[in-house]
């Protein structure tokens, strides 16, 4: 039976099944790990590998500068790069999550280079200690790194996105420490690194704030490494023992003696479940009960943790040492009647036509769908595409029985295997297992597959498990503008946005921002047009100098903020001449930065409006200004004549009559400046500060008040003011003084052009009923007469008057006025009755 | 009660809107720990008042100020800025702050921008070397509802940057904040526009749905049916005319500010001397939503009878028995007695102004205006006006009518009634009759004018008097304003049909639609056919957005109100618009203050 040929391919340790599935045949050829430095991405990523340079290492046809080298996961070649750096040996080298390598070399420079083995600027320093200590020894985690130093101190980078070196609180040891590992940020309490040293008989926890001394008496350590979890720490002894620690030195898990105190050349945790150890030739795998397990090993290995097992690389192949999954094992564990195995064993028999099919499935019949659910999830974990198709085939032959079955489950897997098959192929050689492949995300997949250039499988992957492709087509016109130096602009924007176009809502602006950073300035020109958000497209123009369409696609926008930014930009950047000469031809921009201007630069719109020949505007900015010189006593001391202000405002005057058109401003700035002379003089004469800035008119009632009736006189013909204004002006103000002879007398003058109205109406406003009467009859409108005895309460007259002018209407009015007055009132009705009666007749 | 109008009777949810305005600004209270002192700018803390009560803010650790050129006065060391976009606003944080450094003190300051940060404003930050201290953030406000039908934009400088400085910024905000609606409500599938204003935001609108698209399939059917756009521009006569509704005679006399007028206790017969009370006035008051819309005369009838029939109620129940269930009636009506109180006390106080003869002759001689055939008694009027020293606002109002209904005035008039002005009130008033020229507002005559066309064709002004019952010439003395025939017609049958007459108004028209999302019946779809809105199809009521770029009037939105209310009307109408205004306030904000 094929089940029997699966299992026997099992080790059992304790009660634990492991297996050791060779995932690649190495691609490379003639390679020795052994002569070799070797950094392996876990996740199934890529290879590094130089030339060790601390070993003595024959030279064969090859030449003696290193070459670094970047595989993938299959042994496929991705890069290489000639190694002249200097700055000593190359003390650590490893990937981070970001899939950057990160190479530390004894002075404490650290190099980056990405997949394609290109140098990624900045190179960071370790600082100016570890380039005078030298650096001895690397751990890395996830996207950090810590090193320690001849002088014993420690160094790290917390995190290589950001990569600011730190030093850590100094561990004050007299030798190097026996063995060295870290605590990821993540499971510490501080959220910082924390650094584990193996001295004498115990360990230093090192941080950025302090040392501690920690399991006193379990040691001497010779080498360490901590879980995944961060919970455990697998350790052994100077006396030959694996010991498994709890992180915080609390608990001892587990011990186990080995045969020899030599300390193995490699420790790595398999999933949570077991440690290896690597010696010459012998890898052994310990568990906490039970023996532990032995693989023998002719050629060098190197162990790659994953999450789920480890990955064993040798010159030869990639294995994956994994713990069986629970489902494999109901279903291929040599005699198991589990249901999932009878489900197996079914599909097997349907397949020969025999009828020990339908025996098998009713046999299970109850717990069918557990069994439809082990072989879907025995499947995922296959690497073996054959085997998977047969247990995929069981799921849906018991599928097919089964009511209550989640369907989509089996297509989930499907789909998932198609993805996962589809990166393990060995161009790509990516050999995720399913546990990793969730751990990792379909997104972060995606981004290692763009970065690798495998846009187009990037792209179908997305596009099969629902994902945007908008981050795949982005990466790839960005790395396409990169790659094709030798395209003419057009044709590869033609390129473009055959693709682009695949996305909606892409940026364009992004992709033409790269365009613009790999010097194709015009190429970057031509892709922002096609963005059609203005927010992203009219910054890009600015950086690529495009000024004009940038101002064009801000007004077109609407958006006043775009403007303003293109405008500052050109204003920064040109000679004020030029700005000038751009902005006036654009009416918005030129709107809008007058607005700005008249708020914030009065002296450089005066420029403005000088360079484009508006005068009167400057006319109407200098007249502002004189009112901002009331504001600021300083400014207006000195001889009034002479003032600055009338200055300002002449100025002013001379600048409206360049234009006919504001003939009318000049003769007002004209009047301005001479009422400000006039009122000058009248403050010096009348020695009282009350002249300037008051109106014509005020000033005319100012004098008549002040019983100055000559200078009142003076200003009225200086101003021309005409017959009926110095009439209202003279009555008010004769009312204001009370001089009643006066005002009579002044009626008397000559027959009013205004009537008697403005005597009525000062009086009455100032409650001067037995003046106001003496004028009342004089008015020559009933009506006004009517309304006016109304103001004075005096209802019999008004509605006399009101009589007299025929008007019903106003009857109403008045009656609504004397609303309260019962008596007032009936007056009224009577009229109105009257009138009526009138009209109907 | 509440200055913060209720929002439930809204036929969209603007509830939602509001709470979101209000939790984002508490969020940015609640993201600064501590104590604080949130400064305020004036008009900003106005609109704020309609969206989130003081106390609250108080309770979430903020000390409340005003911004103005005095130094802040306060013990927090954090300062939280919160004002609106705007370039003399930064002067006055620039100048806090620096008199701060002078002084040595250490704040921690956060500038918050409403709507959004501008590189003009940041500008000026750096300009003057403050750009480092603070922390910039946004406090995106674009909306305020006023009431269950009234949004306002809170732009009550838009008509004023657009038409005189060219400032166009106000548009673009408007656009936006009805992208914003569209959002939370769908996207609009018709769109009728009118004047250059209305035109752009039309404009604009489609290219922020290209931008930033509403995804359509996200969403139900479209809640709003129809946007229409109206430039202010396009109908200046309307208010510059004094308003006869209870709402609008509010505002002109009182001034409605944030949905509440302020005014002396004694008024409102509370016996504080000098002190003051704020009313507010929105629909959450029944006997106001009930009477702001009608005609004063009519609210002071209706205010009598319910005095009466309350006296009436009273009077029986202190003479007869009276069984519980009756009882139980008049306590409720009782309940009621405060409301009817405040607004008699309001109409009272109201009518001394409305008696005066003052405002008699002011209606007469706006009514001569609109009528528009008696140039000479018009230009007397306005020339006694300035002799008398009237306030100049009004002057000025009634200038613009002038100026509008009669397409300019002639050189002469136009020449001697400025100078006449500048010699009355002073030569700083130059800059303000500048820029009511430059709006367009105050010219000479170059054409002949066409109001009189106008006023015939959309039946402005009732004919007889008997008519007048059933239409909206109510809002205004026998003048039916001109913004609302528009909308009126372009409810009913789009612009079309009277095409010829908009081509007599300033600025484009224009009509759309957009989306795609329509679901119409085949006449509809017909490119070209205009959606008919105000039949009864199946009783279901659509929803009209009708926005008025540059402010409206109370009594316009009376009109409107008045409209949807008439019997076989199948739609709602929400206002929109960048300010409450009359014609006092919209002429004031062309005044400069120099001097």
């Amino acid at each position: 039976m094929a089940a029997v040929s699966v299992a026997a391919e099992w080790q059992l340790l304790y009660n634990r099944y492991y297996r050791k599935p060779e995932i690649y045949t190495m691609q490379w050829k003639q390679f020795d790990l052994n002569r070799n430095k070797v950094a392996c991405a876990p996740f199934g990523g890529p290879i590094a590998v130089i030339r060790d340079d601390s070993k003595i290492v024959q030279l064969y046809a090859e030449s003696a500068l290193r070459k670094l080298r970047i595989f993938n996961s299959a042994g496929v070649q991705l890069s290489e790069t000639v190694w002249r750096h200097s700055g000593g040996r190359l003390v650590g080298m490893a990937w981070t999550d970001d899939q950057i390598l990160v190479c530390v070399v004894q002075d404490g420079t650290v190099y980056r280079y990405n997949v394609h083995a290109e140098l990624q600027e900045p190179n960071i320093s370790m600082g100016k200690e570890c380039f005078e200590q030298n650096v001895v020894e690397c751990v890395f985690w996830g996207n950090g790194m810590v090193c320690i130093t001849e002088a014993n101190q420690i160094f790290c980078i917390p995190d290589f996105q950001n990569p600011n070196p730190c030093k850590l609180a100094d561990p004050l040891l007299e030798e190097f420490p026996l063995c060295m590992t870290v605590i990821e940020p993540q499971y510490t309490m501080s959220g910082n690194v924390e650094v584990l040293l193996g001295v004498n008989d115990h360990v230093l926890l090192v941080e950025e704030e302090g040392v501690q001394q920690l399991g006193v008496g379990v040691g001497p350590l010779q080498k360490m490494v901590v879980s995944r979890n961060g919970k455990l720490l697998a350790s052994f002894t100077h006396d030959g023992r694996v010991l498994v620690i709890s992180t915080d030195f609390s608990k001892i898990i587990f011990e186990y003696n080995c045969e020899s105190a030599l300390p193995p050349e490699q420790l790595a945790w398999c999933g949570m479940d077991s440690v290896l150890l690597y010696w010459d030739d012998v890898l052994l795998m310990v568990g906490p009960y039970g023996d532990p397990v032995r693989y023998l090993y002719d050629e060098p290995i190197i162990l790659i943790p994953e999450s789920d097992g480890v990955r064993i690389l040798s010159n030869t192949s990639m294995e994956f040492l994994q713990r069986v999954p629970d489902s494999t094992v109901s279903i291929f564990k040599i005699g198991s009647t589990l249901p999932a195995a009878l489900l197996y064993d079914a599909l097997e028999h349907f397949d020969k036509r025999s009828a020990k099919a339908d025996e098998n499935l009713r046999l299970i019949r109850s717990s069918l769908p557990e069994a439809v659910e082990a072989c879907i999830d025995a499947a995922g974990h296959e690497f073996d595409t054959s085997r998977q198709r047969t247990l995929l085939r069981a799921a849906s032959y018991g599928q097919a029985f089964c009511s209550q079955f989640q369907r989509d489950r089996l297509q989930e897997m499907c789909k998932t295997l198609r993805v996962l098959n589809a990166v393990r192929s060995y161009e790509i050689g990516i050999p995720l297992s399913i546990q990793q492949y969730k751990l990792l995300t379909a997104s972060v997949l995606i981004g290692r597959l763009i970065n690798c250039h495998q846009h187009f499988l990037a792209f179908r992957i997305s596009e099969y498990t629902g994902l945007n492709q908008e981050v795949v087509i982005m990466h790839w016109a960005c790395a396409k503008i990169t790659a094709s130096l030798a395209i003419h602009d057009a044709a590869l924007l033609e390129i473009l946005l055959d693709k682009l176009k695949l996305c909606k809502g892409i940026s364009y602006a992004a992709v033409a921002a790269h365009a613009d950073k790999s010097g194709r300035r015009k190429l970057a020109a031509m892709l922002v047009e096609h963005e059609p958000r203005s927010s992203k497209q009219v910054p890009l123009l600015l950086s690529i100098g495009e000024e004009d369409t940038a101002l064009v696609k801000a007004t077109e926008s609407g958006d006043t903020d775009l403007i303003y930014l293109v405008l500052f930009h050109i204003w920064q950047k040109r000679p004020p001449l030029e700005f000038f000469g751009m902005v006036q031809a654009r009416p918005l921009g030129r709107d809008l930065f007058i607005s700005y201007a008249r708020c914030y630069k009065h002296e450089f719109l005066k420029d403005f409006f000088l360079s484009t020949g508006q005068l009167q505007d400057v006319a109407f900015l200098l007249w502002k200004e004189s009112w901002e010189l009331v504001k600021n006593p300083m400014a207006s001391k000195g001889s009034p004549l002479h003032g600055p202000r009338i200055k300002i405002i002449e100025k002013a005057q001379n600048l409206f009559s360049e234009t006919k058109e504001h003939a009318f401003e000049a003769k007002a700035a004209e009047e301005h400046a001479k009422l400000l002379r006039m009122q000058h003089e009248l403050e010096v004469t009348t020695k009282q500060a009350i002249f300037v800035d008051s109106s014509v008119n005020d000033t005319i009632r100012t004098c008549i008040v002040l019983g100055n009736h000559r200078a009142a006189m003076k200003v009225r013909t200086e101003f021309k003011v005409s017959e009926k204004r110095w009439y209202w002006l003279k009555v008010f103000a004769l009312v204001t003084t009370r001089d009643w002879d006066a005002l009579e007398k002044f009626s008397k003058e000559k027959r009013p052009p205004t009537g008697y109205k403005p005597f009525v109406e000062a009086c009455v406003d100032a409650g001067e009923k037995d003046e106001a009467i003496k004028y009342i009859p004089k008015l020559a409108d009933p009506r006004e007469k009517a309304e006016a005895y109304a103001r004075l309460g005096m209802a019999k007259e008004a509605a006399d008057a009101a009589s007299q002018s025929k008007d019903n209407e106003l009857l109403g009015k008045l009656k609504l006025t004397f609303a309260q007055n019962a008596a007032a009132s009936s007056i009224f009705d009577t009229l109105r009755d009257r009138l009526t009666f009138q009209g109907g007749s | 009660m509440a200055q913060i109008p209720n929002l439930e009777n809204s036929p969209i949810n603007l509830t939602a809107l509001r709470d979101q305005s209000q939790k984002e600004l508490l969020n940015i209270l609640k993201n600064i720990r501590g104590k604080k002192c949130l400064v305020l700018d004036p008009k900003l803390s106005g609109s704020l008042s309609l969206i989130v009560p003081t106390s609250v803010l108080k309770e979430n650790g903020a000390e409340l100020r005003h911004l103005s050129a005095e130094p802040v006065q306060t013990e927090c060391t954090k300062v939280i800025y919160l004002v609106r976009c705007q370039i003399d606003l930064m002067k006055l944080v620039c100048s806090n702050i620096q008199s701060d450094i002078s002084k040595g003190l250490q704040r921690e300051y956060h500038l918050y921008f409403v709507p959004r940060r501008t590189v003009a404003c940041e500008k000026i930050l750096e300009e003057e070397k403050v750009h480092q201290l603070v922390n910039i953030g946004e406090y995106p406000l674009y909306i305020v509802p006023l009431d269950e039908d009234v949004l306002s934009f809170e732009l009550d400088m838009a008509l004023r940057e657009c038409l005189v400085g060219g400032d166009t910024s106000s548009l673009w905000h408007i656009a936006k904040a009805i992208h914003k609606l569209e959002f939370l409500f769908g996207v609009i599938p018709n769109v009728r526009a009118k004047g250059k204003a209305s035109a752009r935001v039309a404009d604009l609108l489609n290219h922020m749905q290209v931008e930033e698209p509403v995804i359509l399939s996200d969403m139900g059917a479209p809640e709003i049916n129809t946007l229409i756009l109206l430039d202010r521009e396009v109908d200046m006569v309307t208010p510059m005319c004094s308003q006869l509704t209870y709402e609008g005679l509010l505002d002109e006399f009182l001034r409605v500010n944030n949905g509440s007028v302020e005014l002396d206790a004694s008024i409102m017969g509370v016996q504080q001397e000098g002190k003051k009370v704020k009313v507010p006035l929105n629909s959450s008051d029944k006997l106001y939503k009930e009477t702001r819309d009608l005609s004063f005369e009519v609210v002071i009838q209706v205010l009598r009878q319910k005095a009466t029939s309350m006296k009436q109620d009273y009077t029986e129940m202190t003479t007869t028995t009276q069984t519980v269930s009756e009882l139980k009636d008049f306590v409720k009506k009782l309940n009621s007695l405060p409301e009817i109180t405040r607004h008699i006390n309001l109409a009272q106080h109201l009518s001394t102004f409305t008696s005066k003869p003052s405002f008699q002759g002011q209606l007469d001689i706006e009514q001569t205006l609109v009528e528009g055939d008696n140039y000479e008694v018009c230009i007397d009027y306005i020339e006694e006006m300035i002799n008398k020293q009237e306030p100049l606002v009004n002057v000025l109002r009634l200038l613009v009518l002038f100026s509008t209904t009669n397409s300019g005035l002639y050189k002469k008039n136009f020449d001697y009634l400025r100078r006449e002005l500048l010699h009355s009130y002073g030569f700083e008033h130059m800059s303000t009759l500048n820029n009511l020229e430059r709006a367009g507002f105050l010219k000479k005559q170059e054409s002949k004018s066409n109001w009189v066309t106008i006023k015939r064709a959309l039946q402005l002004v009732a004919q007889d008097e008997t008519t007048s019952s059933h239409d909206i010439d109510y809002v205004f003395a026998g003048y039916a304003p001109l913004s609302i025939r528009l909308v009126q017609h372009a409810i009913r049958s789009g612009w079309r049909p009277i095409e010829e007459i908009l081509k007599l108004l300033p600025g484009p028209h224009l009509e759309s639609k957009r989306g795609g999302h329509v679901k119409s019946s085949p006449i509809d779809a017909r490119p070209g056919m205009p959606t008919s809105l105000d039949k009864v199809t199946d009783g279901h009521r659509s929803l009209v957005l009708v926005v008025f770029i540059g402010g409206v009037t109370f009594a316009e939105i009376s009109a409107l109100r008045f409209l949807t209310a008439q019997e076989g009307m199948a739609y709602d109408v929400i206002v929109g618009t960048t300010k409450m205004v009359n014609g006092r306030t919209l002429v004031e904000t062309f005044m400069d203050n120099l001097g």
